[in-house]
């Protein structure tokens, strides 16, 4: 594995690990089904989509920034796919100008939080808002069917026996940890969001690097929803927006700080996967999807008290 | 106040230091820094407690255990950075501390025009009633703003009221609005401290000149009876010379920086200097002289709002950001190290690496094992001790960041250094082993610019001394020169 070296973050990946295993455990013992080969790669395929928007925002997030229209670029995508397609574009083009366009909103929210020093709750709020609205217009609110042929392996289609998606969203982890990790300007990210004035000062490239991160970010959305609207072979304009807050709790959950400077992306794979596995164990329970959500909660409350805890003691 | 002590682990900062105001005087405290001053007044106002001791007001023991109690006895402190709130009016201001209100249907609500008349009253008093109670804070000027806070000590009904350098950031004519007060107030019998580095304000304003040196009294002057000379002597007492490197002469190079008529706003106007290589050019001024900004706006961080022009290593120099500066072969090594000279989570290695990453590293991967020699190599040469340079950056003491925010600098691109107050927060020994080692880069041929408040540390550090004071350059001193000297010339 990457080293997980920063010594902080990596002990609190531990402890998070400590907790998926012991969620594993006790799902094995209360449904049989739970521990097959079948349902875990269903979980890993199920945790693609949150999965890749939490891993482009982690080192969003550690730089100082923060998107909140990430989902709604998914939504949008899978509309514009719908839309070029019905004009007779084929798919992979329909795609690629997709991702153009979310590069395009990337760029805006860059633009606006760095250069116009907007807050980057309130950027990405507003065009949360704006290209949302864009989804609904153009699908005049309603879910339109695919029906693209071969389309559908990008969401159901398993590559030796793995789900398309968890080879896609694995593949993101990897490059973005050695990233962070290994180069330098995963080491700028670092700098910038442990301290934007310095790295002013000693003349790092402050606004280039997080502009380029709220860019990965919006194309991260794509991809997430590309691959959401081949899972569902349709494209609903707001099948994805219910998902961001789940994406951001991963994120926060894995580790990195809301004041940038501090994080890591396995943190937030394990996050996306201890969420992901609460859902499917607390589903083959039986247990409502209303309860999965207070479940939900009190787990994120206890994660991140657990990790404040530890990191109090650790700073006595 | 008779015989103050105080300690800070197991640090003497005051030793049996006596001090006192009569009603209607106007006292002023002196010393350089560290000398015991600010700690002796958060003493009286309660923000500190004392080991040793009596605070007597009035002839009667007082505790002066928190700045509660301090209130209570009459006694304001006004800070140097003045604390307003702009988005209130001056009225709110002066009244902030207990503001008139009256009771509607069994709530108390404020009363709005009774803290309109009393700020108006004050205001009079004061002898500025021009200044609108209705207007906002945020729209008046900084003398103005000044004066809102001393009504409001007044307001409080201070009967003493201390003042810290009550005119930095404030220009003559400013100054002169202060000093008018300040007399108003007297023949009111309210008692003034008087803290401040200009000393030819103090003369003009004090009626007794009191001095403190490393924690003792050093000395009570009448100032009728005395001189700037004697004064400046009293506070600086007999200079730790060792501190220093002996002071070979230098020749420098060719000079490689050479400003002109640098102007931002009224902070900063015409200052004309140059640096050659092998030099080490003092700047000395006082806090709100442009000192702090000087260094800033050579080396870009103060974008490119300013005006006059420059060049560097015989090319015109334009900065409009830090990067320009860098990349001109400019380090820079900060004033305030923990808001934005340090990066507080990384490593020490991440932290010393920072500039230059791209000398320990590929097009695209950094080098972990490149960076750690260096750093290794950069701990041991400027003596910084931790524990590797692996330790969170957080944890090493001032001294030691101190020493990191230079060491990063020292790449063969780097031709000239700047440095803010490049000991403050600094402990003596680490201070030492700085001062050396801007003197031995010196030899070796860097061109370096000093800028700082501390007297002794110019005087003892410059081949070549400039006195900033009020935005623009007040003497300049070709061979260097001893510290009072220089604070003659900035006061």
């Amino acid at each position: 594995m990457i080293a997980l070296s920063r010594s902080r973050t990596a002990s609190g990946v531990l402890i998070l690990l400590a907790f998926y295993i012991v969620l594993l455990v006790v799902f094995s013992f209360l449904s049989p089904f739970f521990m097959t080969l079948r349902n875990m790669l269903a979980i890993s395929s199920n945790v693609a989509f949150i999965g890749l928007m939490a891993a482009a925002g982690t080192p969003l997030i550690i730089a100082g920034g923060l998107d909140l229209s990430v989902a709604a670029v998914a939504g949008l995508t899978g509309v514009l796919i719908a839309v070029l397609y019905g004009f007779g574009i084929p798919v992979w083009f329909a795609v690629l100008i997709a991702v153009l366009i979310a590069s395009g909103i990337g760029l805006t929210n860059g633009v606006l939080a760095t250069g116009l020093k907007l807050n980057p709750l309130i950027v990405t709020l507003a065009t949360m808002s704006i290209v949302s609205g864009f989804a609904l217009i153009l699908t005049g609110g309603l879910t339109k069917p695919l029906g693209i042929a071969g389309f559908n392996w990008v969401g159901a289609g398993r590559l030796f026996g793995i789900p398309v998606p968890a080879i896609l969203m694995l593949a993101t982890y990897i490059v973005l940890a050695v990233l962070l990790r290994a180069t330098r300007f995963g080491r700028y990210i670092y700098a910038v969001g442990g301290s934007e004035e310095t790295s002013r000062l000693v003349g790092l490239p402050v606004k280039p690097v997080q502009v380029t991160l709220y860019i990965i970010s919006a194309v991260s959305g794509a991809v997430a929803g590309t691959m959401l609207a081949a899972m569902l072979g349709a494209a609903a304009p707001n099948a994805a927006s219910p998902h961001l807050l789940t994406v951001i709790a991963a994120i926060i959950l894995g580790g990195t700080s809301l004041q940038g400077g501090r994080g890591s992306v396995w943190g937030t794979l394990v996050a996306v996967l201890i969420l992901g596995t609460l859902n499917n164990g607390l589903t083959l329970l039986d247990v409502s999807s209303f309860w999965q959500e207070v479940t939900r909660g009190v787990v994120l409350i206890l994660a991140v008290g657990v990790d404040q805890v530890r990191q109090r003691i650790q700073d006595r | 106040m008779t015989g103050i002590g105080k300690s800070f682990g197991g640090v003497a900062v005051l030793d049996s230091v006596n001090f006192a105001v009569q009603p209607g005087e106007v006292v002023a405290l002196l010393g350089s820094n560290g000398a015991g001053k600010s700690t002796l007044m958060k003493i009286l106002t309660g923000v500190y407690s004392r080991d040793s001791g009596r605070i007597e007001i009035d002839g009667a023991e007082a505790s002066m255990a928190t700045p509660r109690d301090a209130t209570a006895h009459g006694i304001s402190f006004l800070p140097q950075e003045i604390s307003v709130v702009p988005d209130m009016t001056v009225a709110e201001n002066i009244c902030l501390g207990a503001m008139p209100a009256r009771t509607r249907l069994g709530v108390a609500i404020v009363d709005d025009q009774a803290m309109r008349l009393r700020a108006q009253n004050i205001l009079s008093q004061l002898g500025f009633s021009h200044i609108s109670p209705r207007a906002f804070a945020a729209d008046l000027t900084v003398a103005e703003r000044r004066i809102v806070e001393i009504a409001r000590a007044l307001a409080a009904d201070a009967s003493i009221l201390v003042m810290d350098e009550p005119t930095a950031s404030l220009t003559e004519q400013e100054a002169e609005m202060i000093f008018r007060i300040v007399r108003r107030l007297k023949e009111q019998q309210t008692s003034i401290v008087y803290i401040s580095h200009y000393l030819k304000e103090v003369f003009v304003i004090a009626d007794r000149i009191e001095i403190l040196r490393d924690g003792r009294n050093a000395g009570s002057f009448l100032p009728r009876d005395t001189s700037v000379a004697t004064v400046v002597e009293a506070m600086l007492g007999t200079v730790a010379g060792e501190m220093f490197a002996a002071k070979t002469p230098r020749t420098p190079g060719e000079t490689i920086l050479s400003a002109e008529n640098l102007s931002l706003g009224k902070n900063l106007r015409d200052v004309s200097l140059t640096v050659a290589r092998g030099e080490i050019v003092g700047v000395f001024g006082l806090v709100g002289s442009g000192v702090e900004l000087l260094g800033r706006v050579i080396y870009g961080a103060e974008g490119a709002r300013h005006a006059g022009n420059m060049q560097f290593a015989g090319r015109p120099f334009a900065p409009k950001n830090p990067a320009d500066g860098k990349r001109a072969g400019i380090g820079f090594v900060t004033a305030e190290r923990k808001k934005d000279g340090i990066i507080a989570d990384l490593s020490v290695r991440e932290n010393l690496v920072a500039p230059f990453q791209r000398r320990f590293g590929s097009a695209l991967f950094t080098s972990r094992r490149r960076e750690t020699a260096q750093s290794v190599a950069w701990i041991k040469s400027l003596g910084i001790r931790t524990r590797g340079p692996e330790q969170e950056m957080r944890t090493l003491s001032g001294g030691n960041q101190q020493k990191v925010c230079l060491a990063r600098w020292l790449d063969p691109s780097v031709k000239m250094l700047i440095l803010e107050e490049p000991t403050r927060g600094v402990d003596v020994g680490a201070r030492r082993e700085i001062y050396l080692q801007l003197a031995e880069l010196a030899r070796q041929g860097l061109a370096i610019l000093v800028l700082s408040s501390d007297v002794e540390e110019i005087a003892g550090l410059a081949d070549r001394a400039l006195v900033i004071d009020r935005g623009v350059i007040a003497a300049e001193f070709a061979h260097g020169t001893d510290a009072a000297t220089l604070m003659a010339a900035a006061a």
